[in-house]
């Protein structure tokens, strides 16, 4: 289009941030078959808040906090090494979270009315995997200082190591651990429990199944919708009362993407946390991947009723069972790139916990309170992905944020059925 | 085949008895000699009977003039005794300075930024590797804030901000521990050898805690590890001048400033070695702190070997071909701090050792240097001086010189070695650790003597004696207090990384 992206964020110092305690295990992190098919994508959160817990940066307690948390997170400060078969496994040698300390040259609502998916990777330190792991730190913190105050906080990973539910959790302990308050969701580093794992083949050597390449340049946008829109919807749509709203806001944007689209788009992969689903639960604080991603066809789906495309995520969300969990996990990655080889839908419901958003309950000081939360997932292939995220209200609220190929986007934004909602639109670029 | 382990045990108990005997014999000397001389003139007194007592009393004709002449001159004499005794200098109390856990260095974390800096110098990486194996460091030492960013940003500023930091403090605990008023504070001295700025660091300190405008501050720079020695003694002549005065020493070694960015291989090794610490003292010769003063200070001697060419130079400050600045560590460090160890022995030896070592080293010395030149010379066995040894943390290969050169035995280097563990080499300050960490141990008592030794470019040799006033309780807080209980740690020879 001709707009050069001026680069408003610029990076100023990198530092290595360690654990308080040294490790004293040689205890090594073995990647599942799940963590490999997700090699080949990186995953980005960034938490924006109005006012900077950071000060001097140096001596600020934030870092004391952030030093104690990570004794107990050895894989984040352990390191990437190959057995002497090729396999990829994290080392616990203790050799820090790398982080990068940035500026910004506007202010935070600006940056949120303005910026677009590529400004907001500025907000993340990233570099691919050199063929030597031994120096490269998969973890990387970016602390962004905005003009005028507040900051925002950017963690990257390789996807392979971690999921969204994962770096959540990490984030919101180390603000429990900054107001020194028990930390609810301690990390557990168990393997995958034997139910979901007993018949998959030793752990292959990483493979990457050959997919098309991305060609198309993506852009991105973040909807938010107020729990009144929800209700109204319900009540004008006459959709089925157990409808959550991420049934309804996925149906929404599947219809109205697969119309942008043109094609029938008739098949999405659903990608679901399981951690809740299993009969013996597993802790949020599960380190590592534990997503179902799961395809769902319906033919026309363009031209259906938001309300029938709803119960049938609906129905397919609820009969989500162990075996079905445990036939996808093997069948996971087989297409290639997991989010976007078929439009990718993500529910993030399970991180409501009893009516509140856990990464809008990450707070560092007494009343200040994230004021968005952005994933953002590297890599992503040409179909796109969908998001539906908790909103920082409580409620029936939720922000949608959309990755797609530009010109699909641009219809997307201009899209009636969508702004009948009258949602938010924020980080779509729009200068 | 029982048999013959017996006399071997048997002859090696007798030996030692043969040795405890002949030390009383000579230590308690005259104590044998008056023990017999009093008894036979208590015999002798009660044999005379009280009549014959008083007959000898009056044949002795005293009179008047005579009594009050000898009475002022015994007086006269006394006066002269106690005003030439040098003041007792008192320890009242110290405070060592813990870094806080963001500054922490894993081995991994340094050899990855090694790395990344020095990418394209593998061998110099590998040397630091090797160092690090070697040094007997732990995982839990720390270097200041600055040089953890990559590359380190050493500015003037971030130096001032390590100075502040660890100064201040170590400072307030030691106000806090003490309860004394910075406004009562007599006498100043810092000592930090490689960053000097202007205005002064005891300037700073004079300047945060708004001290007296009367106060004798003193700022030593250049004098390398062994300064915080040298500003005990010069707290000791000063405090000899001014009577019922206190004075605070200040050792640190800010090391922000002096982190060698080039890839000199001999200029790289203290960067391996030095880390953060900083220790603040208060000295005083009031009376008044005799019962809560830790330590007396009984001796303190200097030795110089700068007068030889080969001792100046093997620790020498100098610019490498690209013009980093660095420190530049000769091959002969050993051998030269054996020869200025040897040097500040033959002079604290006759003042500590008992009567005993020193007849026999006198005897050893009279063989040698009349009979026969080969005799072995005899070393003298300062474990009977001294209960404790502090041996400066300047690296695992000082120690075990020392170790082997005085005979200790594991337990009396066990505080150096573990406070090189812990903090690294904290340069003049790593005294005061090794102190806190017997005390830490609860090894304390009343009464015990503690040898402490430091060396420095120059090449000097320091050493002071204290002897403990008061049992000292283990610590609730101080730079130990969360971590003793897993010392005294193995450290093996090389560590794998």
């Amino acid at each position: 289009m001709g707009i050069v992206r001026e680069n408003r964020v610029e990076v100023k110092s990198m530092l290595t941030a360690v654990s308080s305690k040294p490790s004293r295990s040689a205890r090594v992190h073995p990647f599942t078959t799940l963590d490999n098919a997700m090699s080949r994508h990186t995953l980005h959160v960034i938490v924006y808040y109005p006012r900077s817990p950071f000060g001097s940066f140096d001596l600020d307690s934030v870092r004391i906090s952030l030093s104690e948390l990570l004794s107990m997170y050895p894989p984040v400060v352990g390191r990437v090494a190959k057995t002497p078969d090729g396999i990829l496994e994290v080392k616990r040698n203790d050799a820090g979270l790398r982080t990068l300390k940035a500026k910004v040259c506007v202010g935070i609502d600006e940056w949120l009315r303005s910026a677009d998916g590529h400004d907001e990777s500025d907000l993340t330190a990233w570099e691919d995997m050199p063929e030597d792991p031994s120096t490269w730190a998969p973890f990387r913190l970016q602390i962004n200082e905005f003009e005028g105050g507040g900051v925002a906080i950017g963690l990257s990973c390789p996807h392979r190591q971690a999921d969204a539910t994962t770096l959540t959790v990490l984030l919101k302990s180390w603000t429990e651990a900054q107001r020194r308050r028990c930390i609810v969701h301690p990390p557990s580093f168990s393997p995958l429990p034997s139910i979901l794992t007993d018949d998959t083949d030793a752990v292959k050597p990483n493979s990457a199944p050959i997919s098309k390449p991305i060609s198309t340049k993506t852009a991105t946008a973040t909807f938010r919708f107020s729990s009144s829109a929800f209700k109204k919807y319900i009540e004008e749509e006459g959709i089925f009362p157990k409808a959550s709203p991420f049934d309804v806001f996925a149906a929404l944007f599947w219809t109205r993407v697969a119309l942008v689209k043109r094609k029938s788009h008739d098949r999405v992969c659903l990608c679901v946390d399981f951690r809740r689903l299993l009969p013996n639960p597993l802790p949020y604080g599960f380190f590592g991947n534990a997503l179902n991603f799961s395809s769902l066809e319906m033919t026309n789906v363009a031209d259906q009723g938001i309300g029938h495309v709803a119960r049938l995520i609906n129905d397919h969300v609820t009969n989500l069972t162990v075996e079905k969990i445990r036939s996808d996990l093997n069948r996971v990655g087989e297409q290639g790139l997991v989010y976007g080889g078929d439009l990718t839908i993500v529910n993030m419901e399970h991180m409501i916990v009893e009516g509140d958003p856990m990464m809008y309950d990450a707070v560092f000081e007494d009343g200040v309170r994230p004021v968005h939360v952005s994933y953002r997932i590297g890599n992503v292939g040409g179909e796109g992905v969908i998001m539906v995220m908790p909103s920082p209200e409580k409620g029936f609220g939720r922000v949608v944020s959309v990755t797609l190929p530009e010109e699909e986007m641009s219809k997307l934004l201009v899209d009636q059925e969508i702004l009948r909602f009258e949602p938010k639109i924020i980080l779509s670029g729009v200068k | 085949m029982p048999q013959a382990p017996m006399p071997e045990l048997t002859s090696s108990v007798k030996l030692k008895y043969v040795k405890l005997g002949y030390q009383y014999l000579v230590n308690h000397f005259l104590s044998f000699l008056l023990i017999p001389i009093m008894a036979i003139g208590a015999v002798e007194l009660l044999r005379m009977g009280p009549e014959e007592i008083l007959n000898v009393w009056n044949s002795l004709e005293f009179d008047l003039v005579q009594v009050l002449c000898t009475s002022f001159f015994v007086i006269f004499i006394s006066t002269v005794y106690f005003m030439s005794k040098p003041r007792t200098i008192y320890l009242v109390d110290y405070s060592c300075y813990k870094p806080p856990v963001t500054c922490r260095v894993p081995f991994a974390t340094f050899m990855e930024h090694s790395r990344l800096i020095l990418k394209d110098k593998p061998k110099s990486v590998e040397f630091q590797m090797r160092i690090l194996e070697r040094s007997g460091l732990g995982e839990e030492t720390c270097l200041p804030p600055a040089i953890h960013y990559i590359p380190p940003t050493p500015t003037m500023d971030a130096a001032r901000s390590e100075a502040q930091l660890v100064i201040f403090t170590a400072m307030d605990d030691l106000f806090k521990k003490t309860g004394l008023k910075p406004k009562d504070v007599d006498i100043l001295i810092v000592n930090c050898s490689l960053f000097s700025p202007t205005p002064s660091l005891s300037a700073m300190v004079i300047n945060k805690y708004k001290l007296r405008s009367n106060i004798k501050s003193v700022n030593l720079s250049g004098m390398g590890c062994s300064a915080g020695l040298i500003s005990v003694d010069l707290a000791r002549d000063l405090l000899q001048v001014h009577p019922n005065s206190n004075a605070i020493i200040v050792s640190t070694e800010i090391i922000t400033p002096n982190y060698y960015q080039g890839n000199e291989r001999a200029m790289l090794l203290p960067n391996c070695l030095f880390r953060m610490g900083a220790a603040a003292i208060l000295m005083s010769n009031r009376r008044s702190d005799r019962w809560r003063a830790k330590y007396k200070l009984s001796h303190l001697v200097r030795t110089h070997r700068g007068a030889d060419d080969k001792s100046f130079y093997c620790v020498y400050e100098q610019e490498d071909k690209e013009g980093h600045v660095g420190i530049n560590l000769s091959k002969d460090l050993m051998a030269i701090a054996g020869e200025a160890l040897k040097a500040n022995i033959t002079t604290i030896g006759p003042l500590v050792l008992p009567a005993s070592e020193q007849l026999l080293f006198l005897l050893s010395l009279i063989g040698r240097k009349i009979f026969n030149p080969k005799l072995k010379p005899y070393i003298p066995d300062f474990k009977l001086a001294f209960e404790h040894f502090c041996i400066h943390a300047g690296g695992r290969a000082v120690i075990d010189e020392l170790q082997k050169n005085l005979q200790l035995s594991g337990e009396h280097v066990e505080a150096s070695r573990m406070t090189l563990h812990r903090f690294g080499n904290t340069s003049s300050s790593s005294l005061w650790y090794e102190l806190s960490y017997i005390e830490s141990k609860g090894r304390m008592r009343r009464g015990d003597r503690v040898w402490q030794i430091a060396f420095g470019s120059g090449f000097k040799c320091n050493s002071a004696v204290w002897k403990c006033n008061r049992t000292i309780k283990t610590p609730k807080d101080g730079p130990w207090s969360d971590c003793i209980d897993r010392y005294p740690v193995f450290i093996p020879e090389v560590v794998k990384l």
